[in-house]
């Protein structure tokens, strides 16, 4: 289990890297749409549709690192006054149900990917099934930290809880 | 018992709207109440794009859009989005209700949708804040927006002009600041957006006049008998008259308005010259045999 | 039933831990598989749910207020504060106060607020001899000013909600007096406990000190007059001027002020995203819930039930005010903006209030909730940097509450203070 925590810790961390990149990256590119407009009065097409791809990436990245990490928004106030056993039943089971939402995202973001592959987009030329490979590699990760999440509590290991600042994974 | 749901980004009361709903009701009256209309409108399920692959998956089952979000998809219905393809909204209807109209409903079926009817979208033309335009020259140098499509790009820049693509809420006050010049747009909209107080001269060169589409989810449609099926087409058919006259009054009241404002319109102009400028943009869209033979088509419809 | 299913479901996710944006989620794709429809329109509006050029200026100013809490363009907006207000009763209180204003012009999230003014405040207030609970109420109830002057990523948020046809410019300048009339009641209020308490005051550090300040403080303040004339102007898109202001930030902190390392510069960008990824994902799946209240039509049922109940705007603006705020004790602010802005905004225009005027009224509403217990963000930053049990932070924590509440009140019923401005610029 340390071995896969190992493992999925990389990829988390890669995944936190490529986002920031992808931040970084939408910056420069909006930062060059504005210099072409106001400076050199000109307009380029593609930087603002590339850019909200990328953001795509970032958003479905960086989600899926929340998932690790646990720094996504929650509520859990029922929690406080259930047994530790219960807690740790119903935890795993709002695990399991991300999961099955991160198969989802595959599933369905693949279908939609297949629909619209004919597609041209508009400025970049590009098959429209990119506009949905985000979200399926979204799925993909959101499902892999949910899983390692159940194993992690399983094998009794500290699992980053959900709202909290500080998180206890690495 | 069935209910259609059909979705359109316009509000309620819309020509568009007001068209789809008297279909439901001629629906509801030809089947004895088994078929009916639910419009939602006020884009409220999404906007073209999404609720054209929302369409195409069967989540609703019939779609007002513009053709624009289709030109990718389709390559039938970049034709009418072609600047100048139409020398008038008559000679758009004769087009669209005979032999060609019904080559792009067609082309629709190769993707699990089903055209039903061409509604009308106006013809859109150039205003701007500097000076009225009466001749082609006039267009040189002069910033307009235009809607975010390479084709009409290139047809802006084709005319001597320079285009910058941006939302359309940005455009009142991009003109006030001077950021652009002027923007193109139908009657309806050059008054509801007020665009009129800020570039008070209009010239109607018709560049665009462009049909929408009203489409059904092919599986919605598979769904019916044969029988109801027609009677839907039908009831698709016999909605257009109803919304070109719905759409003129908007149009007269409009043009009403905007005139007693006191806008400079410009309505007899040559367009000879802007047509002959538009050889390369139909050069780079109209590429394939099928395309160009219905360009011919739509030239030789009198 | 179908309203059950999706009510249902997304309260048993929300108590068993399930974070909010996979509540939505998921709730929505149990009432679609529910309903028969395909369940792939689920993640299809969760895809272009944030696929909206408009959406880039949430990350961008997050972006930017991470960069400046880390490059000490915060620190010094806070010293220039107490140079004008630190000689006042309750003195570090109304610097506290004053420097939320400052900072609130350049940065729209609360949260950042509380933690980079307070980070620097608390100790100061606790040191000069201060109770530990005031300095940290002050704190927490001040970091709405962020949310109501521009910029602010919320008010974007809420625009977006609304289907986007809100302007941007005019919600921005529409908070702005209610933002400056909050920071007024509540330095008021903490005039009256420092006189209670019996608290000091500073010693005005006189005109030249005030200059040194000031000059060392411009190019944050500049930024405020780029972003604010940018947007007002319709030179810029909001997302464009935000991107400037991060473009800027960054230009400033790592030339001007030499105060950002490359450690700093990737802790920032990892905290942003962090930040963004998670509002943006509740705002993507807020898109597939907020599609099902659609195709449901429980915007026009609701606004139905409350024509009902009363036909006077008065009663149903305190009705929604009374609903947002419980809901605010519980839920963090961008969810209740997007879930709540399809189904309430069509009820407050039925009862002919402005949509720009609403937007003010919601933010401030759910500001206040996020001081607010059980569920708090900003309580909870600010219970942080003072290293204060939540209880005893707001045991005395009324006379704020107080403050901001009256102003809620003023800002509902008097349209003016929020519509005037904005006026202005037609
Ligand atoms: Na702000
Ligand atoms: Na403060």
């Amino acid at each position: 289990m340390m071995k896969i925590a190992v493992l999925t810790g990389l990829i988390g961390r890669a995944a936190l890297w490529t986002a920031g990149t992808g931040l970084v990256l939408m910056t420069v590119l909006i930062a060059a749409q504005v210099f072409w407009r106001y400076v050199l009065n000109d307009s380029i097409s593609w930087t603002e549709p590339a850019s909200v791809m990328i953001m795509g990436w970032f958003i479905f990245l960086g989600a899926a690192v929340g998932i690790r990490e646990g720094y996504h928004l929650s509520f859990d106030v029922l929690l406080y006054v259930i047994p530790h056993k219960g807690k740790m039943f119903l935890y795993s089971l709002s695990d399991l149900v991300v999961t099955c939402f991160g198969i989802g995202m595959i599933w369905f973001g693949w279908q939609l990917a297949e629909k619209t592959a004919g597609n041209t987009l508009p400025s970049l030329g590009i098959s429209g099934a990119f506009d949905f490979i985000p979200i399926v590699a979204g799925g993909v990760l959101v499902a892999l930290f949910s899983v390692e999440r159940i194993a992690r509590r399983a094998a009794g290991l500290p699992t980053a809880r959900f709202g909290d600042d500080n998180s206890e994974a690495t | 018992e069935v209910t259609l749901r059909s979705s359109d980004t316009h509000p309620d009361g819309y020509p568009t709207v007001a068209a789809v709903n008297h279909m439901g009701d001629l629906l509801e009256e030809r089947t004895d109440g088994r078929l009916c209309i639910e419009v939602s409108h006020s884009a409220q399920l999404g906007q073209e794009k999404d609720t054209i692959e929302q369409t195409q998956f069967g989540v609703i089952d019939m779609n007002r859009v513009s053709l624009g979000p289709f030109n990718n998809i389709i390559e039938e219905t970049q034709i009418p989005s072609l600047p100048y393809i139409f020398r008038s909204v008559e000679h758009m209807h004769k087009v669209m209700d005979g032999p060609v109209g019904d080559q792009i409903l067609e082309a629709f079926s190769d993707h699990d949708l089903v055209g039903l009817a061409f509604f009308d979208g106006g013809s859109r033309s150039f205003y701007n804040s500097q000076k009225p335009i009466n001749s082609i020259e006039d267009l040189a140098g002069l910033k307009f927006r235009v809607m975010q499509s390479d084709m009409f790009v290139d047809m802006v820049s084709a005319l001597g002009a320079n285009a910058t693509p941006m939302p359309y809420g940005e455009v009142y006050s991009s003109i006030q600041t001077g950021v652009i010049d002027g923007a193109e747009n139908n009657w309806p909209s050059y008054d509801s957006s007020g665009h009129f107080e800020v570039a008070q001269y209009y010239t109607l060169d018709q560049h665009l006049i462009v049909p929408e589409v009203l489409v059904m989810a092919k599986s919605s449609f598979d769904k019916l008998s044969a029988e109801d099926q027609e009677i839907v087409r039908q009831a698709a058919r016999d909605s257009v008259p109803v919304m070109r006259e719905l759409w003129a009054a908007r149009e007269a009241e409009s043009e009403a308005r905007v005139r007693a404002a006191g806008v400079e319109i410009v309505t007899d102009i040559d367009k000879t010259p802007f047509i002959e400028a538009m050889v390369p943009v139909y050069e780079k869209y109209v590429t394939s045999p099928v395309l160009q033979q219905m360009v011919a088509d739509i030239q030789a419809t009198e | 039933m179908e309203l059950y299913v999706l009510f249902g479901t997304f309260v048993f996710l929300l108590l068993i831990g399930t974070p909010v944006a996979f509540c939505l989620g998921v709730s929505s794709f149990a009432t679609v598989a529910y309903l028969g429809l395909p369940p792939v329109v689920v993640f299809q509006r969760l895809n272009s749910g944030v696929s909206v050029f408009a959406l880039m200026a949430i990350p961008f100013f997050i972006y930017a207020g991470d960069l400046m809490v880390r490059g000490d363009i915060a620190r010094r907006l806070v010293a220039l504060a107490g140079a004008f207000v630190g000689h006042l009763r309750g003195g570090l209180g109304q610097v506290n106060i004053l420097a939320s204003v400052m900072f609130g012009g350049v940065s729209g999230s609360a949260a950042a607020d509380a933690s980079a003014v307070g980070g620097l405040m608390v100790p100061q207030m606790k040191e000069r001899g201060y109770g530990v609970d005031y300095a940290v109420n002050i704190t927490v109830v001040s970091s709405i000013i962020a949310l109501m002057l521009p910029p602010s990523h919320n008010m974007i948020i809420y625009s977006i909600s609304a289907g986007g046809r809100i302007s941007i410019a005019d919600l921005f300048t529409a908070g702005i007096i209610p933002g400056f009339l909050l920071a007024m009641s509540l330095m008021t209020a903490a005039w009256f406990v420092a006189k209670k308490r019996g608290y000091p005051t500073e010693k005005f550090p006189g005109l030249a000190m005030m200059g040194t300040l000031f000059v060392s403080a411009a190019p944050g303040l500049i930024l405020v007059a780029i972003i604010f004339g940018g947007v007002r102007s319709g030179i810029f898109t909001a997302s464009e001027s935000s991107n400037i202001a991060v473009v800027y930030a960054l230009l400033i902190t790592f030339f001007v002020y030499r105060s950002l390392s490359w450690h700093d510069f990737v802790e920032a960008t990892f905290a942003a995203v962090r930040t963004t990824a998670m509002v943006l994902l509740v705002i993507g799946c807020a898109a597939s819930f907020g599609w099902l209240l659609a195709y449901l039509k429980v915007p026009a049922a609701m606004v139905e039930m409350l024509q009902g109940v009363s036909d006077n705007p008065i009663v149903i603006l305190l009705l929604l005010n009374v609903v947002l705020l419980i809901l605010g004790t519980f839920m963090d602010m961008s969810p209740l903006i997007v879930i709540t802005t399809p189904i309430f905004l069509p009820v407050a225009t039925a009862f002919g209030v402005d949509p720009v005027h609403f937007g003010v009224i919601l933010i401030l509403n759910l500001g206040i909730g996020l001081c607010t217990p059980p569920v708090g963000a900003v309580l909870f930053v600010g219970c942080a940097v003072g290293r204060i049990p939540i209880f005893d932070a707001v045991k005395s924590i009324w006379p704020f509450y107080g403050a901001a509440f009256g102003t809620l009140m003023l800002v509902t019923y008097i349209p003016a203070l929020s519509l005037w401005l904005p006026s202005l610029f037609h």
